[in-house]
């Protein structure tokens, strides 16, 4: 299933760049996550706890950040697995400057679910989908804005 | 009630004031002391290799009594087996184990059974299992499949392909040359989901001493599961039980050996602890069996005047990722023995591909092959009319097998049909829907601009599957005969079993309605057994419309045998010869002195003491009968449909349907009529509304009944139903059988209807289901060009 849409974080680029990065923000800000520890160069294992629809579930996995070309754009690798099924996907996340000194961001990925929550969720999963990441980036932003 | 006839009578069916009050007894109200639940782990990718399995933490978890994996069943059972084969194919069966050993290959395959003191323990501790996957690519569709560079199933199976089958009479290509007309079509027979509303699952219990396995699980042939579940675990027949009473629905989804069932049995026997299994509607939608998929390729030739003198059918069924019981023989034999319909067709060739995909397996679904081949044959005759701009009826007409040209013998000679007049239930039909009046009407929408549609079906269909010779010649591991026992008791009461298994169809009914028309015996005091193989003989059960038309007539015979019993004793009892008395409703007498009687109750009471038998007469009156018959049954009719296509919305609405069925005799008219009803809304579901999808991933992507779009009451039109009469001859009723012409018929009626009315719109074909979503689509695009 695609993915993508655009946001803009009213802050420049080059600190947006450094919170998208930064595992603790990333912990801090993704809904659900529960764990994210640093296993390697840009890779972390995570636990998360997502609900879709009916069907809710803690989620361990990892996340990969790579081809990354700061401040203008990144691939990230997720892979999760749980009671619920798998989720897998993978995604590029481009940064361009945006009218006074905002960010714009524009995400496309490709996720896989599978297993119950396959055959639960597909249909709700691009409104789940795009709602975390409204909130990642609405959490960045009030992150990066706050201090 | 004494009647002198076993026809016409609607009385109430006997089983319902049990089920619709709660009382009724299925597999999940056993409960046993001591009894542990099993939850299955499932793959949750289509096409993927196990890497390991760590059941480490599940197996600490409280209340877990036991993990076993697919390794840790191979020396405890046998494979699932399939047990049709057919004999014209070059099938290739690839090994179905119950429990994964290597490779997973659907969403949904078994990786691991938990047995655990309940459902929660067993399901918490399902999840905490550790599976590694190595997924492997994976493939869905048929066609994709066959293909070279698909993903392969297995190594035994090139190029995915389990068998191809083919079956031909006359010479096509000679019809193709001299035809007027010659078209291709495909149609495409969508993937269903059976929805039965009791699950699959089932209770095992293994007694340590007798050594006896107990198993109650939800099935429409007992006997079979005995007989299978005997092979698949060395466990001898003598020693297996298997109990299956109420069923919540089957529509061919309960035929199959399930997995289940097996580890079920397996695991009792291991721990000896009666196990139960049953699967939530999630887990049914993957593991129970799916129906239809089929994509068609029709090639048609035609003469001018509307005759169809040749047919080229290639098929390709989605097998799924495995063979199920008996999946083989729904598209090869089932499906390409009534392609030619009510028609004439004297050049007939089929080519059938069992095909293996990444997905649930496909099995039987109510009318199992018949129904793909009606559709296909009935659009076939709408084609025909289109493109040589006759009317559909006058094309159907122009090729009806006549009335006088029974028995019929189908192009290939594979099967002879009984009796038929396709006329009739057609000109009735016509007349019920005021065929000239209908036709003006729709000019008139027409000219207004709406999509206004007619349709028909023609149909016949297949029923009675037997007799047990075709059932070896075509490759079915085992006979089709059926078993009846009539039981008389001392007190003049009467118990019968039976080898049928209803699942919902009325035989607790009509089977008593049968005895009572040839023993007399009040309905009330007749018991009807099914569902349990230590009382009841070897029976093969309820499926292919086949319950009434053989087990009936088991039981009328084996009734007959006590009838002729009774009139000995009687005459014995009244000193004249048995010559000389007659048996009239329920008593015998003396022929032209009806005063001098024995009843009922007294012959009973007579031969159970035994105090004064006539010579050479054994004691007990307790007769069985084994009936084969010689040929199956083809019951047929004449469906209208009429719909009107709201532009704005696309939904697709039945305005008016008209069925007059010909299913020979009738015992209960208003059981039959339900079977029509349900059947009609089947067949109009997967019209319109069902169907089954898979993503390129394998995932099921219906997998709910939020998804997967069921019929709702609303869902349906008002029925106005007919009958014609046209007996059987190959059974003692004449009777022909209803389960599944309903939903055979009803299916192409409602496409024909949808296709006529979207044909302003220069539409020949549209594939199914023809849902709003699909329709508005159809529209706009037109309106856009």
């Amino acid at each position: 299933m695609k993915i993508t849409g655009k946001h803009t974080i009213n802050a420049p680029r080059d600190q947006v760049w450094g919170r998208l990065i930064d595992p603790d923000s990333i912990a801090a800000c993704l809904p659900g996550v529960e764990t994210l520890d640093k296993v390697g160069d840009d890779e972390y294992s995570m636990a998360m706890n997502i609900g879709i629809g009916m069907v809710k579930g803690t989620y361990t996995g990892k996340v990969r950040l790579s081809n990354m070309n700061e401040p203008t754009d990144y691939q990230m690798y997720v892979e999760g697995s749980g009671r619920p099924g798998f989720i897998k996907g993978t995604g590029t996340v481009r940064l361009a400057d945006g009218e006074n000194s905002t960010t714009d961001i524009e995400y496309n990925g490709d996720v896989e679910v599978g297993g119950p929550v396959g055959a639960v969720a597909q249909r709700m999963l691009g409104g789940v989908a795009n709602r975390m990441v409204g909130q990642f980036f609405g959490c960045v932003e009030s992150k990066i804005t706050g201090e | 009630m004494v009647a002198s006839s076993p026809f016409g009578s609607s009385i109430k069916r006997r089983e319902d004031p049990r089920l619709i009050t709660g009382a009724g007894h299925y597999t999940d109200d056993v409960r046993l002391p001591g009894m542990l639940s099993m939850a299955i782990l499932r793959s949750p990718h289509a096409h993927a290799r196990i890497v390991n399995i760590d059941t480490s933490a599940a197996k600490a978890m409280p209340g877990v009594v036991a993990i076993y994996t697919g390794a840790d069943l191979v020396d405890l059972v046998a494979p699932v087996p399939c047990a049709w084969q057919p004999k014209n194919s070059d099938i290739k069966v690839p090994e179905y184990r119950p429990l994964a050993v290597d490779t997973v290959r659907y969403v949904g395959d078994g990786v691991a059974a938990v047995v655990a003191e309940n459902r929660y323990m067993a399901e918490d501790a399902a999840a905490a299992i550790n599976v590694q996957y190595d997924t492997l690519p994976v493939v869905v569709h048929q066609l994709d499949a066959m293909k070279d560079g698909a993903p392969q199933l297995y190594d035994s199976v090139p190029n995915n392909v389990a068998f191809h089958f083919h079956l031909e009479g006359g010479d096509v290509d000679a019809a193709f040359q001299k035809a007027d007309l010659t078209f291709k079509q495909r149609l495409v027979n969508q993937r269903l989901i059976p929805n039965a509303m009791e699950t699959r699952g089932a209770v095992a219990s293994y007694q340590r001493g007798s050594n006896e396995l107990t198993l109650w699980c939800t099935t429409q042939n007992p006997h079979i599961v005995r007989f299978l579940m005997s092979l698949c675990t060395n466990i001898p027949e003598t020693q297996i039980r298997v109990l299956s009473q109420d069923i919540g629905g089957g529509f061919g989804s309960k035929i199959a050996m399930q997995a289940g069932e097996m580890i079920a049995s397996v695991i009792s026997k291991d721990l000896l602890r009666p196990i139960k299994w049953m699967e939530d509607r999630s887990e049914n939608y993957v593991s129970t069996t799916h129906g239809r998929d089929h994509v068609d390729d029709v090639e048609v030739a035609a003469m001018k005047d509307g005759r169809v003198v040749g047919l080229k059918v290639t098929a390709y069924a989605n097998m799924g990722a495995y063979l199920s019981t008996a999946a083989p023989g729904v598209p090869t034999w089932l499906f390409t023995v009534t392609q030619s319909g009510a028609y004439d067709i004297p050049n007939v060739a089929s080519d059938v591909y069992g095909v293996l995909t990444n997905t649930t397996a496909t099995d039987a679904y109510r009318g199992a092959g018949r129904p793909e081949a009606t559709y296909l044959i009935e659009r076939v005759m709408d084609l025909v009319a289109k493109k040589l701009n006759l009317d559909p009826t006058e094309v159907r007409r122009k090729n009806f097998i006549p009335s006088d040209a029974f028995p019929y013998s189908i192009a290939s000679g594979a099967i002879a049909y009984d009796s038929g007049d396709y006329d009739k239930t057609l000109d009735r039909a016509l007349e019920m829907i005021d065929y000239a009046a209908l036709r003006k009407e729709q000019e008139q929408a027409r000219a207004e601009g709406r999509l206004f549609g007619v349709g028909f079906s023609t149909y016949i269909e297949v029923c009675g599957l037997a007799p047990s010779a075709a059932a070896g010649a075509m490759g079915f591991g085992g006979g089709l005969y059926e078993s009846a026992v009539v039981r008389v008791h001392p007190t003049g009461k009467v118990t019968v079993l039976t080898g049928i298994n209803p699942q919902g169809q009325g035989e607790g009914t009509t089977f008593a309605q049968l005895l009572n028309g040839e023993l007399g015996v009040p309905v009330e005091d007749i018991e009807i057994v099914w569902g349990d193989t230590d009382r009841i003989p070897m029976g093969w059960g309820t499926y292919g419309s086949r319950s009434t038309a053989v087990g009936g007539s088991a039981l009328v015979f084996a009734a007959r045998k006590v009838r002729d019993k009774m009139m000995k004793i009687g005459a014995h009892l009244l000193e004249v010869s048995p010559e000389e008395v007659v048996f009239d409703q329920g008593s015998v007498h003396v022929k032209g002195a009806p005063d001098q009687v024995k009843s009922f109750g007294e012959i009973a009471l007579a031969a159970y003491t035994a105090w004064n038998m006539p010579e050479g007469v054994t004691p007990g009156l307790d007769e069985s009968y084994f009936f084969d018959p010689v040929s199956n049954t083809f019951p047929f009719g004449a469906h209208v449909c009429v719909v009107e296509i709201d532009k704005d919305s696309g939904k697709a609405d039945v305005r008016r349907y008209v069925a007059v069925d010909d299913v020979g005799n009738v015992i209960n008219p208003m059981i039959v009529d339900g079977q029509i009803h349900g059947g009609i809304a089947q067949g109009l579901a997967q019209a319109v509304l069902e169907t089954a999808v898979y993503d390129d991933n394998g995932q099921l992507l219906s997998g709910t009944m939020m998804d997967y779009a069921i019929p709702k009451a609303s869902s349906f039109p008002n029925y106005e139903l007919d009958r014609t009469v046209t007996p059987c001859p190959f059974n003692p009723m004449g009777l022909k059988g209803v389960g599944e012409a309903g939903t055979i018929a009803s299916t192409p009626a409602i496409m024909n209807a949808i296709v006529d009315a979207l044909s302003p719109l220069g539409v020949e074909h549209f594939d199914m289901p023809a849902s709003p979503q699909r329709i508005w689509q159809l529209v706009h695009e037109q309106k856009g060009n």
